[in-house]
């Protein structure tokens, strides 16, 4: 025990947790950012786990008949978007509008029968039953008519890769089963801003041509039609998979 | 630049002065990260001590005897902080001036109530520790990365000065690497603020509970110098 009062106080030393406890958070910190970082940044490249792949390759014009799906889950909105045909002309506008009318129609009537009479006479019934097919009828046109903006986004994306192809020259040198991965950058203008190889086929003028072909290609004005927030997602960068599978060498 | 850009790129690529910069954030972020923890468990254990050494202290327990469980627990190595040290200061010097017959009881008061004063200036002392570093990283750390990214910002574009054709992406990437300087300065600055707020009131708590206890210790012991006067004045 010491003498005096006045003697220098000697404070309990605490060392190993606060290093601790520091080194683990920093180091945790650290690790969640990066890690989340790649994540967030990876979302522009990759809007889907499966890259977008396009498969650049010679395609008939009658495969390019829009082939309408029906989405099961689709909502009846009134503000379905009008579904571009693959040839992306904006004038099919006032079609689906025309189309989804109709449907509001038969809703109405159906529903307040049930209501003001409680007993149903059969041809009653037959008039519902009448009028629910073609309320569904209605529904399913109308889901034909609109178009998802994953199918127009698809529906762009075989535009792309059509003009792609329009300018794409293979060298000789071109066989089945090489694969040239672009990665391309547009604008919202349609005009492209990059390309760069991310998957070299091994042959570099097979490459080049693939480069080539897209420069050439330009622009895809028609892009410009696409809502900006699809542009975004898709379109900003997407992958171009270059594979000639039609050579018969 | 095709690539998406990650952090540890971002932080590898910048400026030296931007680099520095955050080099200075990161050390300002552990070291005050370190104070923040550290501060914590000593404000937990003074706390914990002081409310056993009150307990202890109002059980009725011998002052004498309270004083040498003290001395075993410093012989053990046991550090005594807090109120026990107060305690300790203020007795013994009482004991020491109370030997002393011709001092009478005010004088024997007023030199362990100044005793006392000195361990409670102390005790503040040891609490306060850290403290001021704690509020001068959260006060300048927001600067520091304010003025990192301004400086990467600036060097950004002037580089963009030297293109003929400006875009966006020729920019991008120095204003987003500058920019994590800021960050950085946040990260720094907002933990050391918040625990300097709360330490700071914490230490207001305790020394007002040390001053109290002074005063209370004070009025035992005049009670006590004054009945030993009076007895050596009796037997006298």
């Amino acid at each position: 025990m010491n003498t005096s009062i006045y003697a220098k106080p000697v404070a309990p030393r605490i060392v190993y947790r606060p290093i601790l406890a520091t080194l683990v958070l920093h180091g945790l910190m650290l690790y969640f950012l990066t890690v989340n970082w790649t994540d967030t940044g990876g979302e522009v490249t990759r809007v889907k786990p499966v890259p977008r792949v396009i498969n650049a390759r010679l395609v008939d014009v009658s495969e390019f008949k829009p082939k309408p799906k029906p989405k099961p889950a689709a909502k009846p909105k009134a503000k379905a978007k009008p579904r571009p045909v693959a040839k992306a002309k904006p004038k099919s506008k006032p079609k689906p509008v025309a189309k989804v009318k109709p449907v509001a129609k038969p809703k109405t009537a159906v529903k307040p029968k049930p209501k003001a009479e409680p007993r149903i006479s059969e041809q009653e019934l037959a008039a519902i039953a009448r009028a629910d097919l073609s309320h569904a009828m209605a529904q399913e046109e109308q889901v034909q008519a609109t178009a998802t903006a994953d199918e127009m986004a698809a529906s762009f994306a075989a535009l792309i890769q059509q003009t792609v192809v329009n300018y794409w020259n293979r060298p000789p040198s071109a066989r089945n089963g090489m694969e040239a991965l672009l990665a391309i950058q547009l604008i919202p203008t349609g005009e492209v801003v990059s390309v760069t190889v991310l998957k070299s086929s091994g042959n570099t003028a097979f490459d080049r041509s693939a480069i080539n072909a897209v420069e050439k290609a330009g622009s895809f004005p028609e892009l410009q039609n696409l809502p900006s927030r699809e542009f975004e997602k898709t379109f900003r960068r997407f992958r171009l998979l270059f594979r000639p599978e039609d050579l018969r060498y | 630049m095709q690539e998406q850009l990650s952090l540890l790129d971002l932080v590898l690529d910048a400026s030296f002065t931007v680099q520095f910069v955050m080099a200075i954030l990161m050390l300002a972020s552990m070291l005050s990260w370190y104070m923040i923890v550290n501060r914590f468990l000593y404000f937990r254990n003074a706390q914990d001590e002081m409310y056993q050494f009150e307990e202890r202290f109002w059980s009725g327990v011998d002052l004498a005897q309270l004083y040498r469980e003290g001395n075993e627990k410093a012989a053990d190595g046991h550090v005594l902080l807090g109120m026990e040290s107060i305690f300790r200061a203020g007795f013994k010097e009482f004991s020491r001036l109370a030997q002393q017959s011709e001092m009478d009881a005010d004088a024997v008061i007023e030199g362990s109530r100044r005793a006392m004063r000195v361990a409670t200036m102390r005790e503040e002392e040891r609490l306060e520790r850290h403290l001021a570093f704690l509020a001068s990283v959260g006060s300048t750390s927001p600067y520091i990365g304010l003025f990192g990214t301004v400086w990467g910002i600036m060097h950004s574009f002037r580089g963009l000065a030297n293109t003929t054709q400006a875009t966006l992406a020729t920019v991008a990437p120095g204003i987003s690497e500058a920019l994590v300087a800021t960050a950085m300065g946040l990260f720094a600055a907002i933990p050391a603020v918040l625990a300097y707020n709360r330490f700071a009131s914490r230490v207001d708590v305790l020394s007002n509970r040390y001053d109290t206890f002074t005063d209370e210790f004070s009025s035992i012991l005049y009670r006590q110098a004054f009945a030993l006067r009076t007895r050596e004045k009796q037997v006298n």
